[in-house]
């Protein structure tokens, strides 16, 4: 009789009825039902459940917004007209940016709505890493003609689930030192050394302050959480943060708090083992 | 494509000559926003991870060192290619960075360097 594990045999069962549809977490469900609606050039909103609740809005068969309650939001930005280089004439204007004109809109320049165009993208792709991970699950696809999220950013489904394991295998890797639910701290009894940080890096550590953690910051500056955990651990590299929880190695003469393995992009690229989670 | 909107931005990098590939990168998260391709480009997700990779250990090097001094650019060479990388702003905090490889037998370094330098001052970010 074959002694192979009863979880095996439900995997291969499973692989065997639907190739890829595997039962190593809710995340690669969640996969095949974007790949299936990306197939059907679906319109419509698909809701998912788990730590957080969020959505997946569809037009044309491509994701054009995602949101997750655990996830900041993009905000009015995202609603279409910045997306073809115009934004709506109340937004704030940044220095060198055009005046209003007859119609309301805002032209602004070519690189600074690129990076506009990325902090929205990076918003979307951050509440779909968080949709995407074992504990969610979807509900039923609820198609329509219209939706409520202005002209979005039409991106492929491939592209997302690819960038999204990418994502998925960076926060593997950070694990070992900071999650996006580590509490961090400045530690005003550490002898800070002097180091140059980025203006993104301050706002984090001004806000640090006794205990918060990246997902806490990432809302509070309504920023990504994915960038902002990699943000906190490279303040953890500088010893300018914390995990408060860590600080009794010091005694042992380790490094307290300090990474104990680099994140490496390249890692996660060449070595990702899958969407899970 | 994540960005298509910046693949139009990358068009000058294809006129350098021996070039292979070039890519628009957030340096912040390593996530490839687009790119363009020549011959015998490498695997643009690898290439670009690579670079953001080393402009992290750049960046913890000068904020070790703290001289307020800005990463300008990083010229990389492996015996048939090069690999040029910029932030495409002169900022403390260099959020998209421009990575482009080339031939090395068949790209003239200066020339390419002024290409890039050139496209990057373009871009009024």
């Amino acid at each position: 009789m074959s002694q192979i594990s009863r979880r095996a045999r439900v995997r291969q069962l499973a692989d065997s009825v639907w190739p890829g549809r595997t039962v190593n977490g809710y995340a690669n469900l969640i996969a095949a039902r974007l790949r299936k609606l990306a197939e059907e050039g679906s319109t419509g909103m698909l809701p998912v459940s788990g730590h957080g609740d969020g959505a997946i809005f569809f037009r044309g068969g491509q994701v054009v917004y995602a949101e997750s309650s655990r996830t900041a939001l993009p905000g009015p930005r995202a609603t279409g007209l910045d997306v073809f280089g115009l934004l709506p004439g109340e937004a704030p204007l940044a220095d060198g940016e055009g005046h209003a004109d007859e119609t309301g809109l805002v032209p602004v320049r070519r690189a600074s709505r690129l990076v506009g165009i990325l902090e929205i993208t990076e918003l979307i792709i951050d509440a779909l890493t968080e949709l995407l991970s074992s504990e969610s699950r979807y509900a039923r696809f609820r198609p329509a003609e219209v939706l409520p999220v202005g002209q979005g950013r039409p991106i492929a489904v491939e592209t997302l689930l690819t960038e999204v394991q990418r994502r998925h295998e960076v926060l593997r890797q950070l694990a070992v030192v900071v999650s996006p639910d580590t509490v961090v701290a400045c530690d005003p009894s550490l002898d800070l050394p002097s180091a140059q940080i980025s203006p993104t890096q301050w706002a984090l550590l001004v806000r640090a302050g006794g205990a918060t953690t990246p997902r806490g910051l990432a809302t509070q500056l309504g920023r990504s959480v994915f960038g902002t955990t990699i943000e906190v651990y490279r303040l953890i590299e500088l010893g300018l943060l914390v995990v408060p929880g860590r600080m009794a190695a010091a005694a042992d003469g380790q490094d307290p708090g300090r990474p104990a393995a680099a994140m490496s992009f390249i890692r996660a690229v060449s070595g990702g083992r899958g969407s899970d989670g | 494509m994540i960005l298509p909107e910046a693949g139009e931005l990358l068009a000058p990098v294809m006129a350098i000559e021996g070039f292979r590939l070039g890519c628009l990168v957030d340096g912040s998260t390593g996530m490839v926003l687009a790119s363009v391709q020549g011959q015998d480009a490498p695997a643009p997700p690898t290439a670009a991870a690579g670079a953001a990779d080393v402009v992290h250990v750049l960046t913890l090097l000068n904020g070790k060192l703290a001289t307020g001094e800005i990463l300008e650019d990083v010229m990389i060479t492996f015996s048939d290619s090069f690999f040029m990388i910029r932030p495409v702003d002169r900022d403390t905090e260099p959020r998209i960075l421009l990575l482009v490889v080339a031939d090395r037998h068949r790209t003239n370094l200066a020339l390419a360097h002024r290409s890039i330098r050139e496209l990057c001052a373009s871009f009024p970010a």
